[in-house]
């Protein structure tokens, strides 16, 4: 056995034997595509876990017992038709077939959803309160709908024990429908429903009782909850206890998950997902309290990361079973390989947090830095096999995200791979990105790929800046250019770039540019280069103002991660600034004058300042891809029809002479870490 | 002639000596314990023992097997003619032609002796053994000459009084050496402890094709367990160390010996000797124990061996992989004898070195050498959804464990053979938390009583089910199943009639029945290690290289291997005495792999893959048989 004994020791939830202590917690994933419906998507990326030895998964995060919740907007499971149920019995297969266990979260979210689609439902709550984060009215929920929406959380555990799940897990947390009529918050009723703490609790608990009255005693039925609301007017940590010991009591509960926030306000929603500026487990206690007065094993996810946090969770005794999820989406192979004593190789979550950022868009759920997640259907792969083909000769320029995937999967497959740097050091943007206060964290997917090119042995070589000749003279079979963009500052010259005026993000989070001491910053992407650049300066102590000419700084990011940012920023005083364009700037009396103008009323400003910052973007270095273009036999084209489909490019097979030329990343056009990742895997895998 | 007597009475005279020698070297194997053996059924064996048994042996090398033929065939014919010729006096024409063409014979093999000995390599001791070719020739070409008058060739007395001087003088040294030698115990001594072992050796199921492997069981509850000094080996034990002819074969292959560390099964066995003869180490005149002078070591029948004649650590650099029983021209047993001291310094004095004690303790406190929670054990299983013995009370077959359950390196062992199992739909339960540790470490770390405690306990719980067949994944608890747990099976009879197999064995039954679709292999180049309790053993030898074929794997085979494969270094519990040496045998066999050129050794046995994946990358990689084979099975479609 191992260090990480703890780990592997199989536990019971009711009857059903978990391998170990390790959970996929409930996550909505976005791939229930047609109406609700379980795909073949969704069946690999569970099986994928399962293989790669996680002890339970809980799929289907906030799937929809009830027609009137809606679940097209995250593409949730809908459970509330029995036409789901063949579905689940492939997903159970797929994922018993591995010795692992699946269950699913079941809910109706009540308010906290979107009404303007699907069947246009009218939301409802306990009182009719609106939800701030959803921009979500509702009505005040009705007896009669109460009691439908208990009869259908009962119907959709039929379902789901009959499509041979293993258990079902209802949602009293992330404030939906269950734990909205727990919340003093927002259940303001009088009737029987609410006012006292039996009011409150009844309808959740004659949701368990016609659930469990359905399913019978043996089959796995939980209950997720909060640990604390972190809202005055809300439940707190000792209300929570009063809770869970309240239904533990009934016996009918046989585990609960605990998660520290509420979660109906901007601020709160981003704890509930911590991303990289939390500390490790930040909310533990919260669970630990739980299990004190509970007598059924207890869950807890956020922020467990690694195994050795897992280990210490585990063996002080302070939860049961700890949730790794977002780990589990960076790396579903995250059991197998502390099995196979490959800890080192386990790619670690650096909670980027691009996963739950795209779900709140809509969007399906992606791993910033692993892109083979969700995408085993379409043969992606996490682990990469040798070729039994011919060992290719490959170079590959710029060693960033884009690049490093290139060589890792080029050196899995067997070639003899050399990754070309020009700095000093490799992750290209990604050493910028980490610069940042409370962003350092991202650094770990450049490191991750740089451990693995090290262990697969590819030639690496810093400080070399590649040139047409240094690359024929490789030879290359295959040549990848991955070398990225560089700041767009000169698409107004009447900023002055050329003279100096303005610097760039990239300048001050390298630290090439000293902070100067009463900043602007101009910042036209609204992503995440333009507020750490702010983050930093302010960090040093510069008086910031970020201005945008969009609807606001940081629009462009995502829900659980702007929030964090504007603590931040909002902490250390940076004014921010909407709707207006940099016009222009020049140099009077040794300050600097930025001419701002209102986008809608163009109405001109001035700001006095020593330092104007411009985050405009950047554009791809595309010089050395036009150098080598005209002598490579595919002429730098990449076939869209077979890299859109993960199939080989055809360039692969043919007989011909001469070295094929790929570009990707951000040298072809400013994307993120995903995409040059993304297109280095699926043009690799089959080199 | 005037001296017509001195011959027939030099030979008399050396006779004698022979007979009082022989009494002698008697009355020293007797000090030893008694032993139950048949002695009259066991010299009529005994030419056939010598002809075919240990011949096979020696024909490996088959310069010496031809030379020893001639000179050891032609010395035993000749001799005997002599009795009747010079001694007796027969006066036959014919007599005197045989013992001229035995002569003949003799002399034509001694000069390849000779040969042999002008360039000997390092495993054959010199010291005497280099004075022999020439006492061989010289007794050849005596009575070559002594005989020519007999048959005729030549008149009677012819020569004259010098060559009667030098005649005498050489029929005088070569019979010092070729019969009293022999008895006395010269380099010739090998002739009649030989003979004599092959007649009474402790294991007669040895001749004739079969395997004796098991360690033989320690009688608990004496006064002293174990060998202390050197009367307390068996007798035959004793006759069995004289027959050593110092061949060295057992030092070629020993990996212990290899690895630098302090031991060399030939100086063992040439120590034992000293010990019950008496004496001193400083005629030894062989490769050392490694990094250990010669010289010192001094013993004596009654005298406790582990004080000054071998050091302990001796003992324990011991991998009990066999290579030494396996290649011994003599047959001569060094495990046993190993196990046998080791006994008493864990049993009696309780110096167990390293982790060696602490291992003991926790087999004794949790049935696992590693002291894991007992409960624990079947905790690799919980997603295989494997039955219970407990709750199906039969199953076709038992799938044994092992403590492998405990690792996880292991595990992926385990839980690649359940998918083989699954996969041809055998009925298969395992014992979960009833099953202990076969015990296989604290035997072979010379704890017999906990050994034992574990076989009954063990065999307790196995007699409670029904089960035609015992399959496991571990070669060492195959061992103890198969060949060691019988000694204490005669009550429950839970294993008599149980086929206990190496699942390398059975997952080739699989295949040949056609119950596993197996894709073709299609990696690299693919070596194989043999698992001494698999191989030297148990003989299975055929199984995992047939498995491999059938995934089209042509085995690129290493020089030692099979019958001479060499040790992991992963058995006899020598990782955990750990006894320093200059290099790490691992290591060694790793390179064995690599000479290969083989990117994958395949193994068929957990200790090996632990001991192999412990060797620094880069190396190739090692997988389990039964990894291999479900890395290429088909499942059938869902
Ligand atoms: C501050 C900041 C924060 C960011 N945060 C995020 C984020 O949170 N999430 C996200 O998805 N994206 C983020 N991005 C964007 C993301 O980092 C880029 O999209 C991504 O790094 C592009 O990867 P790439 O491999 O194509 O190019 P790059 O990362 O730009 O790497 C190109 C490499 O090529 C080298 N190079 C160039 N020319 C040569 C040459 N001729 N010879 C040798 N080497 C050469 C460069 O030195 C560089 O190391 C951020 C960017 C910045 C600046
Ligand atoms: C993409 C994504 C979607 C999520 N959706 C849900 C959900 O629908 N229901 C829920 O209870 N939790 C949801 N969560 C929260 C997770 O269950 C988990 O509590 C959170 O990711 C923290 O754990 P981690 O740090 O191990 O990732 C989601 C998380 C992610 C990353
Ligand atoms: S996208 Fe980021 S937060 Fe989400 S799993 Fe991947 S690394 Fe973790
Ligand atoms: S059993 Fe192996 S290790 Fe022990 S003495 Fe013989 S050859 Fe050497
Ligand atoms: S013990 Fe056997 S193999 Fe070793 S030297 Fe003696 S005769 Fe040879």
């Amino acid at each position: 056995m191992s260090q990480y004994d703890a780990l592997f020791e199989p536990l019971n939830i009711n009857k059903l034997t978990i391998r170990n202590r390790i959970v996929s917690t409930a996550h909505a994933e976005v791939y229930a595509t047609d109406g609700g419906m379980t795909t073949d998507r969704y069946v690999k990326y569970y099986e994928e876990k399962a293989k790669g030895g996680c002890g339970l998964c809980i799929c289907g995060g906030s799937s929809v017992v009830s027609i009137d919740s809606p679940q097209s907007w995250w593409s949730s499971v809908n459970v509330s038709t029995d036409r789901i149920i063949p579905h689940f019995q492939n997903l159970a297969d797929a994922v018993h077939k591995h010795g692992g266990k699946i269950m699913i979260q079941i809910t109706h979210m009540g308010r906290r959803s979107r009404w303007d689609g699907e069947n246009w439902p009218n939301l409802m709550s306990p009182s009719g309160i609106r939800e701030p984060v959803h921009r979500a009215t509702c009505k005040t929920i009705e007896e009669e709908e109460m009691w439908r929406v208990i009869a259908d959380f009962a119907q959709a555990a039929r379902r789901a024990k009959e499509g041979g799940l293993d258990g079902v897990e209802l949602s009293a947390v992330h404030q939906h429908l269950i734990d909205q009529f727990w919340s003093p918050r927002v259940n303001k009723r009088t009737d029987e429903w609410g006012g006292t703490f039996e009011g409150r609790m009844k309808f959740g608990m004659e949701v368990l009782k016609a659930v469990r009255a359905e399913v019978g005693p043996d089959f796995v039925v939980g209950m997720r909850i909060t640990g604390d609301e972190f809202h005055p007017d809300g439940l707190n940590h000792d209300d929570m206890k009063q809770i869970a010991k309240y239904y533990d009591a009934t016996n009918m509960v046989d585990y609960f998950g605990v998660v520290g926030s509420g979660c109906d306000t901007h601020n709160t929603l981003a704890n509930v997902i911590p991303n990289m500026s939390y500390p490790p487990e930040p909310f533990l206690h919260l669970a630990a309290g739980i299990k004190e007065v509970v007598n059924v094993p207890v869950i807890h996810a956020q922020n467990i990361k690694d195994p050795n946090q897992a280990k210490r969770i585990l063996e002080a005794g302070y939860v049961d079973f700890v949730g790794m999820t977002r780990a589990h989406i960076a790396d579903p192979h995250f059991i197998a390989k502390i099995k196979m004593d490959q800890v080192d190789q386990i790619r670690q979550c650096v909670g980027a947090n691009y996963c739950i950022d795209r779900q709140y868009q809509g969007l399906d759920v992606l791993c910033v830095q692993n892109a083979a997640t969700s995408r085993e259907y379409m043969g992606l792969p996490h682990i990469i096999e040798k070729t039994t083909g011919m060992i290719r000769n490959v170079v590959v320029i710029g060693g960033g995200p884009g690049g490093l995937e290139a060589a890792r999967v080029a050196a899995e497959r067997g070639h003899k791979v050399t990754l070309i740097e020009k700095a000093a050091e490799l992750g290209g943007q990604i050493v910028l990105a980490s610069k940042a206060p409370q962003r350092d964290q991202i650094a770990g997917i450049s490191r991750w790929l740089i451990m693995e090119v090290e262990r697969l042995g590819v030639d690496i070589r810093l400080n070399t800046e590649a040139d047409e000749n240094l690359v024929q003279a490789l030879k290359p079979d295959v040549c990848i250019l991955t070398t990225g963009g560089r700041p767009f500052l000169d698409q107004n010259p009447e900023w002055g770039a050329a003279e100096g005026l303005v610097v760039s993000t990239w300048d001050i989070l390298s630290g090439k540019v000293e902070p100067g001491k009463n900043v602007l910053i101009y910042d036209t992407i609204c992503e995440f280069s333009g507020m750490s650049a702010a983050d930093y300066l302010a960090s040093k102590g510069s008086l910031v103002e970020l201005v945008t000419d969009d609807i606001k700084p940081g629009v462009g990011i995502g829900g659980t991660t702007f929030p964090t940012y504007y603590r931040s920023l909002y902490e250390k005083e940076v004014i921010m600034t909407s709707d207006m364009l940099l016009e222009k700037v020049y140099r009077e009396d040794g300050k600097l004058v930025a001419v701002l103008e209102n986008e809608y009323t163009a109405q001109r400003e001035e700001r006095v300042v020593d330092q104007v910052v411009v985050e405009n973007g950047t554009k791809p270095n595309e010089a050395l891809y036009y150098a080598l273009k005209e002598s490579s036999r595919n002429k730098g084209q990449i076939d869209n029809e077979a890299l859109f489909a993960i199939q080989p490019q055809p360039v692969l097979s043919q007989d011909a002479e001469g070295m094929i030329l790929w570009r990707l990343g951000d040298s072809v056009s400013q994307r993120n870490i995903h995409a040059a990742m993304y297109d280095a895997l699926r043009l690799c895998k089959d080199l | 002639m005037m001296f017509d007597w001195l011959t027939p009475t030099l030979i008399a005279v050396l006779l004698v000596l022979a007979g009082i020698g022989a009494v002698r070297r008697m009355n020293l194997w007797r000090a030893g314990q008694a032993d139950k053996v048949d002695l009259i059924a066991g010299l009529m064996a005994m030419p056939k023992r010598y002809l075919h048994d240990l011949h096979h042996v020696v024909e490996r090398d088959k310069y010496i097997s031809r030379t020893h033929v001639a000179t050891g065939g032609g010395f035993v014919l000749a001799m005997l003619l002599v009795v009747f010729v010079h001694l007796f006096g027969v006066d036959s024409k014919v007599l005197a032609w045989l013992l001229l063409a035995a002569l003949v014979m003799m002399f034509y093999g001694a000069v390849f002796v000779f040969k042999r000995r002008l360039n000997p390599p390092s495993r054959l001791s010199k010291g005497p053994w280099m004075r022999l070719p020439k006492s061989l020739l010289t007794f050849s070409i005596t009575f070559f000459v002594l005989t020519l008058p007999a048959a005729g060739v030549l008149p009677e007395g012819f020569g004259g009084g010098l060559l009667t001087v030098v005649l005498s003088f050489c029929i005088l040294a070569s019979l010092v050496e070729m019969l009293f030698g022999m008895t006395w115990g010269g380099p010739m001594k090998h002739a009649f402890a030989g003979a004599l072992h092959l007649a009474f050796h402790r294991r007669p199921e040895r001749f004739g094709g079969g395997r004796s492997t098991g360690l033989k069981a320690a009688v608990l509850g004496e006064t002293s367990h174990g060998v202390a000094k050197p009367t307390d080996f068996k007798w035959n034990q004793l006759l069995g160390f004289d027959a050593c002819v110092q061949c060295g074969r057992c030092e070629a292959v020993c990996p212990a010996f290899a690895a630098g560390q302090p031991l060399n099964p030939k100086k063992l066995i040439q120590d034992m000797v000293v010990g019950f003869a008496g004496g001193t180490d400083e005629k030894y005149a062989g490769s050392p124990y490694p990094n250990v002078e010669v010289g010192n070591a001094k013993g004596g029948p009654d005298q406790i061996i582990t004080d000054g004649l071998i050091h302990p650590d001796t003992l324990w650099s011991c991998t009990t992989c066999r290579a030494c029983v396996e290649e011994c021209p003599m047959m001569i047993e060094h495990v046993d004898a190993i196990v046998d001291m080791r006994r008493f310094l864990t049993l009696e004095k309780g110096d167990t070195p390293n982790k060696g004690a602490q291992v003991l303790e926790n087999i004794i406190a949790t049935d696992n050498p590693n002291g894991f929670s007992p409960s624990s054990r079947t905790h690799w299983a919980a997603d295989q959804n494997l039955n219970l013995m407990k709750d199906v009370q039969q199953a076709d077959v038992l799938f044994w464990v092992s403590d492998g359950a405990f690792d996880m390196r292991s595990q992926r062992i385990l839980r690649a053979f359940v998918k083989l199992l699954k996969a041809a739909n055998v009925d298969v339960a395992i014992l979960g938390d009833e099953e202990l540790d076969s015990g296989d470490v604290a035997r072979r770390l010379g704890d017999d009583a906990t050994f034992q405690n574990l076989a009954k306990r063990n065999l307790a719980i196995l007699s409670q089910y029904r089960f035609k067949t015992i399959v496991t994944t571990d070669p060492h608890a195959f061992h103890c199943l198969r060949n060691e747990y019988a000694d204490f099976d005669s009550d429950l009879n839970a294993l008599a009639s149980v086929e206990v197999l190496h699942h390398t064995t059975f997952l080739n039954r699989l295949v040949q029945e056609g119950r596993l679709q197996l894709d073709t292999f299609k990696g690299g180049k693919v070596t194989y290690h043999d698992p001494c309790y698999l191989g030297r053993y148990n003989g299975e030898y055929d199984a995992p290289r047939e498995l491999l074929a059938s995934l089209g794997i042509d085995v690129a085979e290493m020089e030692r291997s099979g019958y001479r494969s060499r040790c992991c270094g992963g058995g006899g519990g020598a990782p955990i005495t750990d006894i320093p040496g200059e290099r790490r045998i691992a290591d060694m066999r790793m390179e064995d792999v690599v000479s290969t050129g083989a990117e994958l050794v395949a193994v068929g046995c957990q200790q090996c893959t632990a001991m192999l994946e412990g060797v620094v990358e880069p190396r190739p990689v090692v997988k389990d048989i039964a990894e291999i084979l479900a890395g290429q099975l088909i499942e059938e479609a869902h």
